[in-house]
């Protein structure tokens, strides 16, 4: 519907964003622990402050828009934290390469015209050192050839599109394990290994229009198919879908044994809730995301999440490099418990950690020296070692899991699982 | 299965016709289109939702604590807002924006971004029965929020047509200045309206916290939504809106079945494109009277 909204509603949209750029809280300025809320003019390039004894550095500005608001709040606010909580832990040990590293973190309502604005204006207005990726493909694909044109490295969160690969771009990196559409293949591998009697035969796609979505479902139809599997139902929704009785009616007549959402959160709430309102039972259930944010899909679903099957890059329990680290420090600065912990914030750590260990084996921050040694180095990061190809794109793979009880366990590929996956799903 | 789709799709069709019924009422006095109504609806929303969580109150209970609430918040913000911008329209239209806006962020301050429904004992209850040979399933809470929908609707359907503040509402709908001649006070009827608006689109909101997911900026996509809705039925007409809005959940579903759910939204603005073309008053909206 946002692309069909009457002129009045565009301009209702226009006016919100002016008084959102307007507003002095939209820009937001991190340094360690504080958070500061600022004007724009403190931005503005300031000569470092010499005392008499030591020359103080100025504090190296790392630069990043994130959708806080609108479709993508959920993850982008995690980003924002998982940013700051890299921000906070790497100061706290003094800083990167000596320097204290400053935040400059704005809002691009999940637009990809205002995102694009927005680094545009942190690289030349504000004149940041570094900048950091957006989450999701959607806003990673306009904004890295504004990075790509100035000449920034662009690690990034969340954006594995096989479309964020295929445009020659040599300066952006993917700090998740694989490329995005790569996290079907633990699915398929695991329904490979199901016993041929008890194998589903059918399955049914049901999908967001998304990059990152529709690439994950594109390659899960392939893998499947090619393991027998036939596809009965295949829809691709827009994201402004709020009501999924009518697919779930028409999913429950044909009673595929699988049903694979290409989801973002809410969406896989509003279809489980649907599909138990058709009577639709399948034997397994997977959804791309929704199932690995941990609070507001139980607090939506209770009980009815057993057996919900999802790929995740990191959880946090992980020994992983400074992984129990980040964990403890996000609950010091944010609250809640481990389990609270976004998946969405230790995808934007993971990108803090690989900007930092490249900064640190060059001993600079020059975005041309970077760029050509991220290509070539390994980075420990909390979701495994990562090295990345010449698009960029991680040589790694997702692990499965998959809701037993109250909590997620991981149950897939076959070296990383904690407990057996429960086949076929209960009823939910 | 097309018989089941259109009953679910009418059943949601009466939650909408509760959403939207105080903006058709607030539009037919005020002749001003109060954008913040989406921002209120979730508003509502999240004080069910908060109720609920924290108090373990029943969302359909709770409408009897939050509808009178809004109903004063209603008065307030026209008394203490839009009463004083003056007559103008188009400032009473920006206001409403400024309205929905803050609400926008005070909500996303008090329970930031993640997304939100209420789960009760019985939202995944079906019940199932069979019409002839055909078995239809209808969910609790959609059915609960139709039949609910349906007596609030008719009860200020009642006080619409039955009292002497509804004649005074309806003669300042059909005519403003001929009402204050015979003695309507067009102020208290307006800032009534406004409460009243409110009352209703709390809950709405109510209902729709136990449907559908929320979170702070899902107004945006709401309000569009809810404008088709009574600008189909006609601004100001209450039957109106109740019959589009039926109409909107029934053809949205169907739709979606009959050719694909991305369409489906298409098929809708169609019907409003041609009913705009050669009905613009909406199905049973009244011309507006120049003066």
């Amino acid at each position: 519907m946002r692309r069909r909204t009457t002129p009045f509603l565009t301009v209702v949209a226009v006016l919100a964003m002016l008084a959102a750029a307007c507003s002095p809280a939209a820009t937001t300025t991190t340094t360690g622990q504080a958070t500061t809320t600022t004007g724009q003019t403190t931005n503005t390039t300031a000569a470092p402050v010499a005392t008499t004894t030591t020359e103080q550095q100025a504090p190296i500005k790392i630069g990043a828009s994130l959708p806080l608001t609108g479709r993508f709040s959920e993850p982008g606010s995690a980003a924002k934290q998982g940013y700051e909580v890299w921000a906070a832990m790497l100061n706290e040990a003094g800083g990167l390469l000596g320097r204290q590293v400053e935040l400059t973190i704005v809002d691009n309502a999940s637009d990809q015209d205002t995102a694009v604005a927005d680094y545009e204006k942190l690289i030349t207005v504000d004149k940041v050192d570094l900048v950091v990726g957006p989450f999701s493909s959607f806003l990673v694909i306009p904004t890295s050839e504004v990075a790509a044109r100035y000449g920034y490295a662009f690690v990034e969160p969340a954006g594995g599109a096989p479309d964020v690969f295929n445009r020659g771009l040599t300066n952006l990196f993917f700090a998740q394990p694989a490329r995005g559409a790569r996290q079907a293949d633990p699915l398929a591998e695991y329904i490979g290994s199901i016993s041929a009697d008890q194998r589903p035969k059918t399955f049914a796609i049901v999908s967001q229009d998304d990059p990152f979505t529709l690439g994950v479902m594109d390659r899960a139809k392939e893998l499947l198919e090619s393991g027998g599997l036939t596809e009965v139902f295949h829809e691709v929704y827009a994201p402004e879908t709020t009501d999924f009785s009518a697919l779930a009616i028409q999913v429950a007549d044909l009673d595929p044994d699988l049903i694979i959402g290409g989801t973002v959160l809410e969406d896989s709430i509003g279809q489980i809730r649907a599909y138990q309102d058709a009577g639709y039972q399948p034997r397994a259930a997977y959804f791309t995301t929704g199932p690995s944010l941990p609070g507001p899909f139980r607090e939506a679903l209770g009980d009815k999440t057993e057996g919900i099957l999802a790929s995740i890059s990191w959880f946090p329990e992980a020994a992983t490099n400074q992984n129990a680290e980040f964990v403890a420090k996000f609950v010091e600065m944010f609250g809640g418990s481990a389990g609270d912990v976004p998946e969405d914030a230790a995808n934007a750590f993971t990108v803090g950690q690989v900007l930092e260990q490249a900064a640190v084996n060059i001993g600079s921050v020059d975005n041309a020296a970077l760029i050509e040694e991220l290509h070539k180095g390994t980075y420990d990061t909390i979701v495994g070692p990562l090295s990345f190809d010449e698009v960029g794109a991680p040589q790694g793979s997702f692990m499965l899991l998959q809701w037993q009880g109250d909590t997620f366990r991981i149950v897939g590929p076959g070296d990383r699982a904690e407990v057996e996956p429960i086949y076929p799903k209960p009823a939910w | 299965m097309l018989v089941q789709v259109l009953l679910t799709g009418v059943l949601t069709g009466g939650v909408y016709a509760l959403m939207v019924s105080g903006l058709s009422l607030i539009f037919g006095v005020m002749r001003v289109i109060n954008i913040a109504h989406g921002a209120f609806l979730v508003l509502g929303a999240y004080l069910s939702y908060w109720l609920f969580t924290l108090a373990g109150v029943d969302p359909i209970l709770s409408i009897l604590v939050i509808a009178p609430l809004f109903y004063l918040v209603g008065v307030g913000v026209q008394r203490g807002l839009i009463s004083r911008v003056g007559g103008d329209a188009g400032f009473v239209v920006l206001l409403t924006i400024a309205v929905a806006v803050s609400l926008e962020g005070i909500m996303g301050a008090l329970w930031q971004s993640t997304v939100r429904t209420v789960r009760t004992d019985y939202t995944s209850t079906v019940l199932s029965f069979t019409v002839g040979t055909m078995p239809l399933r209808v969910p609790l809470v959609r059915l609960g929020g139709f039949a609910a929908s349906l007596l609030i609707l008719a009860a200020l359907y009642l006080v619409l047509t039955r009292t002497r503040l509804g004649r005074a509402i309806r003669a300042t709908i059909q005519n403003p200045e001929a009402a204050q001649l015979v003695g309507v006070n067009i102020a208290k009827v307006k800032a009534t309206t406004f409460g009243i608006g409110l009352a209703t689109v709390a809950a709405g909101g109510a209902m729709f916290s136990l449907i559908f997911s929320f979170n702070a900026g899902s107004h945006v996509e709401w309000i569009s939504k809810m404008l088709s809705i009574i600008v189909l039925g006609g601004l100001g007409s209450l039957p109106g809106a109740l019959i589009a809005a039926l109409l909107l959940g029934a053809v949205e579903n169907l739709s979606a079945v009959v050719m694909t759910s991305y369409i489906s939204p298409i098929v809708f603005y169609l019907i409003l494109f041609l009913v705009l073309v050669f009905r613009p008053q909406g199905l049973l909206g009244t011309r507006l009277r120049k003066s």
